[in-house]
């Protein structure tokens, strides 16, 4: 007997996730932005990409899902899906109904957002704050999912905001909470480099990218942030950027290379002081290195 | 001579076999048999081009987004590189994926370059159904509000109702009323039910069976793509009741839609559609219409797995044990009637169902034509909530899944090829020859050196001819 398998074409395996994908997106609306009071209607114009890019995340698939968020100087804020009882909408051109509500409403409730602000104190954007609200909502809905389904979540933000180590703790604090949720963390900058949230991409495993031309925003998105992390590996995206590691004293919350840490409890410092701010340890003034006496090997 | 000696071919059974399955095609499938024109046509609706997209494999969905907004062609060897050498293969089936929709079409670049560019009809609807803009789909004129509006929960058991109507029939329950000779029709037509030789009445077939194992969203895709077969029969037209179609699968779970401006092959189209419980309507001359769970996201059969909307996890009913016994939770005879197709039913209470999975009913049931798969498919997309919670990867007990297989393999100890038999050959030499050669060329299927007989496969049979020819002219 002679059995030969015969060699069977096969297609190749198309991968395909049967899951439901989570997309949140954090929009940095602080009016102290710089490039928001260079130009008149830049706001308008990041508004419209952020909902085209969240709608053909919803183009993708039926079940995919999608959360924005503003983040404002004092308070974050769903806008989609609001607080409130989604909006009646129909139809008034070819777009989907669906993606027609999400315009809709993200563009309401961020005016009703815009117009409640009343102060002008110059306050920096609230960005980790956001992050964990975001962190909770997903968690809330992993709680809530039907059993037996999977849901891969995600977070993007999308800020012009400048680097600010004040909120460091809050920012690490984050992180690895996103990362512990296997949360992915996704962070697009606008206008100045983040130094802070590139550590985030770096932990977490999302992707970092400081947008060259605020006009193409939308395609720089599409491009890089649409793909969900399983077919990142299948295209060609931007190298991740050697990223940026320093750490912020808790003292003077500054960036520093080398530094003091408490024994007790890893709080970092830029100056020596007596008692950790941290966990009130007592340390010993340093005095100069005791010279160890030189031990006599003994001769066999 | 020897070459006198190619004898009978075997029969091939396999394609017997298969044929036999019940076929349930996706979009891509149905649309790639579709011709050109009437593609073209299609495209000219929004709601034709995001079903199109959606149903695209992963990786043609982020070129299609890249180039959306390229007014354009980019170079072949551009989008090439935009995938990672990994997955080349898949990138070679997305391209062959995209141009058989003629999603996107080969145009020349200036310097000589061939780039692909989106089908400009398709790529003005989507962006229409991504961004907005052109006319707003047919439906959806602006009603006043329904005094007689009908909430979610009586939408879905309306659905329901309707559409368990239809497979109660199939299984040949009592109640013979409320099916139409129409539907019928489509059933006869989809081979699930055939004319019964002696008094004419339709009975189920082994397709059927097989049907009535597939989850609702499957059923809902297979019956209707066997509808639409015979929709150019009744003088409606294809373009016209797809693109109304899709309307319907992107619209909204307890919205109303308005009945205004169809033209009246839709409105027969409706009608059916209100029959089958994808829409309700009140009444016939309404003015409006309810869609249904059923009719929203049609095409997304392949997904079963994930339930687009929470409240969209169809209710369990049915506990395996690892002593193979299942226990069913209904009061529904559909679904008695359903696990009783691969079960022995032991005992029955109100509102359950015990029976025992046993070899002879497992073979029962292959026998019937039903795939092992598909039982493991059905226990599997009915587990009882407790049997999900257990352990979210695996529902079901391993040994009974694994048995279940077993039972099926053994049925399957022969695999069939089809070939061409080569025998009484002059000499021990020439025997070699020609096996050498049919061996080097994997084309051997069996081989018997004492009575100098082998068997190649039939594709190959021409190839092998020549060669032989070739061969014993030069001897």
């Amino acid at each position: 007997m002679n059995n030969i398998e015969l060699p069977a074409e096969k297609e190749p395996e198309i991968t395909s996730a049967d899951e439901i994908s989570l997309l949140v997106v954090i929009l940095d609306t602080n009016p102290t932005q710089k490039m928001l009071r260079d130009k008149q209607n830049q706001l308008t114009n990041i508004v419209d990409s952020v909902v085209a890019f969240s709608n053909s995340h919803l183009m993708q698939k039926a079940q995919n899902k999608l959360a924005v968020m503003a983040c404002h100087s004092k308070t974050s804020q769903f806008i989609y899906p609001g607080a409130k009882k989604p909006l009646d909408v129909r139809q008034v051109d070819g777009q989907y109904e669906a993606f027609l509500l999400v315009e809709k409403t993200v563009k309401q409730n961020l005016a009703e957002l815009l117009a409640s602000e009343s102060s002008t104190a110059v306050t920096e954007s609230l960005l980790a704050g956001a992050i964990a609200m975001a962190l909770c909502y997903i968690a809330r809905l992993q709680r809530t999912k039907p059993p037996g389904s999977k849901l891969n979540s995600r977070i993007l933000v999308v800020s012009g905001s400048g680097d600010s180590a004040s909120q460091y703790m809050n920012y690490m604090n984050v992180f690895f909470t996103a990362q512990k949720l296997n949360v992915v963390l996704d962070v697009c900058a606008l206008d100045q480099h983040l130094s802070l949230l590139q550590q985030c991409c770096d932990i977490t495993g999302g992707m970092y990218l400081k947008v060259p031309q605020i006009t193409a925003l939308l395609q720089f998105l599409l491009w890089v942030f649409l793909p969900e992390p399983p077919i990142r590996e299948k295209l060609v995206l931007p190298p991740p950027v050697k990223v940026d590691y320093r750490a912020a004293c808790f003292c003077h919350r500054e960036l520093i290379d080398i530094g003091f840490v408490c024994s007790v409890c890893l709080s970092i410092f830029c100056k020596f002081s007596p008692i950790c701010t941290t966990c009130h340890m007592v340390f010993k003034i340093p005095g100069p290195l005791a010279v160890k006496p030189k031990k006599r090997k003994l001769k066999l | 001579m020897a070459n006198n000696g190619i004898g009978s071919s075997k029969q091939d059974n396999s394609s017997l076999i298969t044929q036999t399955n019940l076929e349930c095609k996706n979009l891509y499938e149905y649309l790639k048999n579709q011709p050109q024109n009437v593609l073209d046509r299609l495209y000219i609706h929004p709601a034709i081009c995001l079903a199109v997209y959606r149903e695209l494999p992963e990786l043609a969905r982020q070129y299609v987004i890249r180039i959306l907004f390229v007014e354009q062609p980019v170079p072949q060897a551009v989008v090439a590189s935009w995938g990672s050498q990994a997955s080349s293969k898949e990138h070679n089936y997305v391209t062959k994926v995209l141009t058989d929709l003629n999603v996107w079409i080969e145009d020349s670049l200036p310097g000589g370059l061939i780039g692909w560019m989106l089908s400009p009809t398709f790529k003005k609807n989507l962006k229409a159904a991504l961004l907005g803009g052109g006319k707003p789909w047919s439906m959806s004129s602006a009603l006043d509000a329904d005094k007689n509006a009908r909430d979610v929960g009586f939408l879905d058991s309306y659905s329901s109702e309707r559409w368990e109507c239809v497979l109660h029939y199939m299984v040949g329950s009592q109640q013979q009323e409320g099916i139409s000779a129409d539907a019928v029709r489509i059933l006869l037509h989809a081979g699930l039910m055939k004319r019964d030789e002696e008094d004419g009445s339709p009975v189920i077939t082994r397709q059927g069976f097989q049907f009535l194992l597939l989850d609702r969203h499957a059923q809902v895709w297979h019956f209707l793509l066997q509808y639409l077969d015979t929709v150019q029969q009744r003088g409606l037209d294809l373009v016209e009741c797809l693109t109304f179609l899709f309307q319907l699968s992107f619209s909204t779970l307890g919205k109303d839609y308005s009945t205004e401006g169809l033209s009246p092959g839709l409105l027969i189209f409706l009608q059916h559609l209100r029959e089958f419980g994808l829409v309700y309507q009140r009444k016939r001359k309404a003015g409006r219409f309810y869609p249904t769970r059923l009719a929203l996201n049609i095409t997304n059969s392949q997904n079963k797995n994930a339930p687009i909307l929470e409240e969209d996890s169809p209710k369990g009913y049915i506990v395996v044990e690892t002593n193979y016994r299942v226990y069913a939770y209904t009061d529904s005879n559909l679904q008695v009637a359903l696990i009783a197709l691969f079960t022995e039913l032991m005992y029955r209470f109100p509102n359950l169902v015990v029976g025992v999975i046993t070899r002879d009913s497992i073979r029962q049931a292959l026998r019937g034509g039903i795939t092992a798969d598909q039982i493991i498919g059905y226990l599997k997309q009915h587990a009882h909530e407790r049997m999900l919670t257990a352990d979210t990867k695996q529902p079901l007990p391993p040994t009974v899944v694994d048995q279940i297989k077993l039972w099926e393999l053994e049925r399957n100890r022969l695999t069939y090829n089809e070939g061409v038999l080569y025998s009484q050959f002059l000499s021990q030499a020439d025997f070699n020859v020609l096996k050498e050669y049919a061996q080097s060329n994997g084309v051997l299927i069996w081989c018997n050196k004492e009575k100098r007989t082998l068997v190649i496969n039939k594709n190959a049979h021409d190839d092998v001819k020549k060669f032989w020819k070739k061969y014993s002219k030069g001897s």
